[in-house]
């Protein structure tokens, strides 16, 4: 193997361990909000650390790699894309410290069955989580394909976003005592969808980065 | 036609003329000989002995002679002119001494040869005792001849670059195996061309053997190399100036002119071919 | 393990002082390279470590410069023995006008190996070391100037690596080659340094980048700076450094 092709595939391996860090964040943290456990939240609190720590990991090797192969072309795209990705999915990572802090501060019980229902707070975050296992499938098989059906799935976040408001007023309007925990609530659920836009600008990171290999691709027609 | 492209065409032609009569010459000469001495020239004048006062016969005894001088002047000049060219160019510091030995090696080629041949007289002849022989002979031509080969061994091996010396110093090698076996056999086409130019030199002269082997005539094959032995040069004038009826040589004369620059021309011809042969081995 | 070591070491061609006081240790199977601007020194100080300066006349060290523990410039060294350990290639590719095979066994024939299988096997593995034998397996009998400067030079490597050197140092061996050919010649040292020590000598600082694990900077005869090569191209730690490596020098 080329000895620029050994090293992109060591910053690849990498960043994928970052993608490992930042996913299980956003489970455990679904989980937290979902189960009301305080537990994991915490762990979610004190594992936000590593998510911060790998991404400066990735960074660095990425800086060596300009600073030493001086990458054009494919390269290049690939490691600007490669930065990117990481300092989204960095952000990523914040959301999920965020709910695991909305959990243990601000949440006294699991989220009423038929608000969260109303709401759609489930097909949600399930929504989010298979973005970015989608995105990270387009990354490591380089298929714009995915990609699309990603941007496409952000779609059903802003809907569920758009709704938010209107139930909650109704609910407010029903419980006025609730008009706190609710604000909280739409907070929360910003924050779920801030993730979809996350997901989605790294969708197009990896278009911009793969667009250069199809280019190559054509090349062999 | 502008101005400037007349020039061109004029010193161009100009230029094309000078060529031509180099080659004008050498066809004159060698035609003018031809002419006059290809009636002589048949199987007997290569193969008979002079006779009749050397009106007759053929030349065998001068052209032996004369090969046996070049080869003897060839096994003294070359071992010795590579020896000192190697020792000059590779070995000796480039300090004053060695610079001294080079300008006194190109004043050597300088000298006239009538110089070689009594300096051989003396020193072969008469001090070191051997007579006049092939061997006295064959040394003063060898005298004769060092300088051209240690130049050309000089320029041969200066023309190789420091990389390949470099090169194999670099894998361990020590000088001498480095000359041996990376330089010598990068530099023996031009080494060879030039001895084999020196030979061509050599077999020519009359001068060097004239007080040291050339006999006036002498109708036999050498046994020794302490004996006489007629050369082509110098029977060549001998029957031009000298002979006991000049007019009855003057064919023979043309004759002998004939074969000894045919001899000449086959040396470099060959040293030309030799060249090409090598220089397409090493490639 | 360091391999070599070099103390204050201080180099005079005449009177002209090309090494000034130059302190540097190299470890064992790394690349190591030096660069600087042309008359920095580098490729001088490269070539004290396999004596190739002895070869000019009035030369004059100072210092200690050590091979595996063993001070090279002490009296009764054998420098032979000493240019057969630590390797080297040339700027330009310098095979000898003999056949491709012949080139590689040179080294060998030269140090007294006569048993043909050795020299026979030396050869192939060497050719092979040097990512050379596919390219050249069928033509070992043919002249080495037949074959492509790249392939020379890698031809030149592979001579180099048949007499079993623990160190191999380079001078510029891609500066005389297409881009391609110097793309070979970089995965090539950078696959050698399993078994080898590299010094390298290059003017093309992302070379020096890609290739090496540490780098040393000259400047007018000293060592400015050595160190990881990945820190040097990053954060370099003098102001001449940052000043040679983005270009923007003098």
């Amino acid at each position: 193997m080329k000895h620029t092709d050994s090293e992109v595939k060591k910053l690849k391996n990498y960043h994928i361990e970052m993608w490992n860090l930042v996913q299980e964040q956003i489970d455990k943290s679904f989980a937290a909000l979902k189960n009301n456990d305080k537990e994991a939240a915490r762990e979610v609190i004190s594992r936000e650390r590593m998510v911060n720590a790998q991404e400066l990991v990735v960074d660095h090797h990425c800086e060596d790699f300009i600073a030493m192969f001086s990458p054009v072309a494919i390269d290049l795209r690939f490691v600007i894309s490669l930065i990117k990705i990481t300092n989204n999915l960095e952000r990523i990572g914040d959301f999920a410290k965020g709910i695991a802090t909305f959990v243990i501060e601000q949440q006294s019980k699991a989220i009423d069955a038929k608000l969260s229902e109303e709401l759609s707070l489930d097909k949600m975050m399930e929504n989010a989580r298979d973005m970015l296992t989608l995105a990270r499938e387009a990354l490591i098989e380089e298929d714009t394909a995915l990609c699309r059906r990603v941007l496409m799935m952000d779609d059903l976040m802003d809907d569920i976003n758009r709704n938010a408001p209107q139930v909650l007023g109704r609910h407010i309007q029903a419980h006025p005592e609730t008009a706190e925990e609710m604000i909280r609530l739409y907070s929360l659920i910003r924050r779920i969808e801030r993730i979809g836009d996350r997901t989605s600008n790294i969708a197009e990171e990896i278009v911009f980065y793969v667009d250069a290999k199809e280019l190559r691709h054509q090349k062999k027609l | 036609m502008t101005r400037k492209q007349k020039t061109e065409v004029a010193v161009f032609w100009s230029f094309r003329l000078m060529a031509a009569a180099v080659v004008g010459i050498l066809a004159w000469i060698l035609g003018f000989l031809i002419i006059k001495g290809a009636g002589v020239v048949s199987w007997e004048f290569f193969t008979e002995m002079p006779s009749d006062g050397m009106t007759s016969g053929g030349i065998l005894s001068a052209i032996v002679g004369t090969l046996c001088l070049t080869v003897g002047s060839i096994i003294f000049a070359f071992p010795i002119g590579v020896m000192s060219g190697i020792y000059t160019t590779e070995y000796a510091p480039n300090n004053f001494v060695v610079k001294f030995i080079r300008v006194m090696t190109n004043n050597l080629s300088g000298i006239p040869s009538i110089i070689f041949g009594l300096f051989g007289m003396t020193l072969f002849v008469n001090t070191l005792g051997f007579g006049d022989s092939i061997l006295a002979g064959s040394l003063t031509l060898g005298l004769l001849a060092l300088p051209i080969v240690i130049r050309t061994t000089e320029e041969a091996l200066k023309a190789i670059p420091d990389m390949y010396r470099n090169g194999s110093r670099a894998l361990g090698a020590t000088k001498l195996q480095t000359i041996r076996k990376v330089i010598l056999p990068m530099a023996m086409p031009n080494i060879v061309t030039g001895l084999i130019l020196a030979v061509g030199r050599v077999s020519g002269e009359t001068a060097p053997i004239l007080f040291t082997v050339a006999a006036y005539f002498l109708p036999s094959l050498p046994t020794s190399i302490f004996d006489q032995v007629m050369a082509l040069p110098y029977h060549l004038y001998v029957l031009a100036t000298s002979g006991t009826d000049l007019e009855a040589s003057r064919p023979m004369a043309y004759g002998t002119a004939l074969v000894l620059i045919i001899i000449v021309l086959i040396i470099n011809i060959s040293a030309t071919l030799l060249r090409g042969y090598f220089g397409k081995k090493l490639k | 393990m360091n391999i070599i070591t070099a103390k204050d070491v201080n180099f005079y061609y005449g009177d002209f002082h090309a090494i000034k006081g130059v302190s540097i240790e190299i470890e064992k199977n790394t690349v190591t390279a030096f660069i600087g601007p042309s008359g920095c020194g580098k490729s001088t100080f490269l070539r004290l470590i396999n004596r190739m300066n002895d070869l000019i006349d009035g030369s004059r060290l100072t210092g200690e410069i050590t091979v595996e523990g063993e001070n090279i410039y002490r009296k009764g060294i054998n420098v032979d023995m000493l240019r057969a350990k630590v390797g080297m290639v040339f700027q330009k590719p310098n095979p000898f006008p003999k056949s491709i095979f012949e080139n590689v066994a040179y080294g060998l024939r030269i140090a007294g190996v006569r048993d043909r299988v050795y020299i026979e096997e030396t050869v192939e593995n060497s050719l092979r070391g040097a990512a050379l034998w596919d390219e050249v397996k069928d033509k070992l009998k043919k002249s080495a100037f037949e074959l492509s400067g790249g392939q020379q030079q890698r031809l030149c490597i592979a001579r180099a690596l048949a007499v079993k050197p623990r160190i191999i140092l380079m001078d510029e061996p891609a500066s005389a080659l297409d881009p391609l050919s110097t793309s070979k010649i970089e995965d090539l040292i950078y696959s050698l340094k399993n078994d080898y020590t590299i010094v390298i000598v290059t003017h093309n600082m992302q070379q020096a980048a890609r290739v090496s694990d540490k780098t040393a900077f000259f400047y007018l005869g000293e060592l400015i700076e050595y160190d990881d090569t990945r820190k040097m191209f990053t954060k370099p730690q003098k102001e001449a450094t940052q000043n040679y490596i983005t270009g923007r020098f003098g």
